[in-house]
């Protein structure tokens, strides 16, 4: 049996990164035949691939880190730029939205009325479900951190409670914004209010139900018993993407719903 | 930027249960999980509830600006005249309220 000289993971050949390439082409390409030609086949079969890529890379991930025991300390490493790359970028992303929300914002044209909020909006009360939203978000960021030291600290049992309390958190907050967004006296298409609100807070509300599934699947994990209190990076990852997705929420709560109400 | 006394003392806490090696950082952050976060969420339920008893349920009267509702593309479903999330209580369509609306 060959021994590798070194402590980096040299992967064995996968074929996830081609089926999420064409799933990804298959669900881009599958929108435009939709709204066009009003076929949701291809945009269907794009997402079917692309959430089996998911399982199954991750899956494969899983099996190579924790029951291989290939991600060693530099490796670990290497998994953590990766991730901090990541959230670097989603960060750069919401930039964007918030940077079309303050350009139409801060100098509103004739046709909106010369004012902010547009003439004939009538915008949510930031102190009724937004502030619960803000406290649920803010609660579930030290539900986690509370996860996170039990982890360390091999208590087993409050590190699945306090997982457990972080997602059901993450989703009342989807469950109170899917209500927010029916009741909302205002639509996407009401002009750039709409765009801007629908666009930033729905990306987010994505940014939400991903992040508490990452939670979900590391709940999982650790009922399995794979994080020991030296080694969880799952967790960290999960971790870090939570805290994140909070702390975009706080930036729109403050600009969107209360700046710009 | 000045801090308040509170803040000072809760920072030194927060910066003491941060600690991975400190013994009961764990006991710290769940203590603040049902003692500040959790109350703080209750709090803000209570709250909604009772500025929801207190709104009125009338919609302002409908007004067609030309800059809302927009319809340049009709949208993929349905008629393509209602957005994903349309509430006949309280969104109109470019023509006005759908139901007769109190």
């Amino acid at each position: 049996m060959a021994h590798q000289a070194h402590a980096y993971h040299m992967v064995d050949p996968s074929p996830w990164p081609l089926t999420g390439a064409v799933g990804a082409l298959l669900m881009t390409s599958g929108l435009a035949i939709w709204f066009h030609f009003h076929s949701m086949t291809l945009m269907t079969l794009g997402l079917i691939l692309l959430l089996l890529t998911m399982y199954q890379w991750w899956r494969d991930i899983i099996r190579e880190g924790t029951f291989q025991g290939h991600h060693t300390p530099p490796v670990q490493k290497g998994l953590r730029y990766g991730m901090i790359l990541f959230i670097t970028s989603e960060v750069f992303f919401f930039l964007g939205f918030f940077w079309a929300f303050y350009h139409s914002s801060l100098a509103p044209t004739p046709e909106l009325g010369g004012c902010w909020p547009p003439t004939g909006i009538t915008t949510l009360d930031p102190f009724e479900v937004p502030l619960l939203n803000t406290a649920v978000l803010l609660a579930s960021g030290v539900t986690v951190t509370w996860a996170h030291h039990s982890i360390m600290e091999g208590e087993r049992k409050q590190t699945i409670q306090s997982l457990a309390l972080t997602i059901i958190l993450g989703l009342y907050f989807t469950a109170l914004q899917a209500m927010e967004y029916y009741e909302a006296p205002f639509t996407i298409a009401d002009g750039v209010y709409g765009s801007t609100f629908f666009v930033a807070t729905g990306f987010h509300g994505l940014h939400v139900i991903i992040g508490s599934t990452f939670l979900a699947v590391c709940f999982l994990r650790q009922i399995q018993y794979h994080f020991t209190s030296e080694h969880h990076f799952g967790f960290e990852a999960a971790a870090w993407y939570w805290h994140f997705v909070d702390v975009v929420w706080l930036f729109l709560y403050v600009s969107i719903y209360w700046w710009g109400s | 930027m000045a801090m308040s006394p509170t803040a000072m003392v809760a920072r030194r806490a927060l910066a003491a249960a941060s600690q991975g090696s400190h013994e009961g950082g764990a006991r710290t952050w769940k203590i603040l999980s049902f003692v500040l976060a959790l109350p703080g969420v209750s709090v803000c339920m209570a709250n909604v509830y009772m500025k929801m008893q207190a709104h009125s349920h009338e919609n302002p009267e409908f007004v067609p600006y030309p800059h809302l509702r927009i319809r340049t593309k009709p949208w993929p479903w349905g008629d393509g005249n209602h957005s994903l999330f349309h509430n006949s209580h309280t969104n109109a369509l470019p023509t006005g309220y759908e139901d007769s609306h109190h």
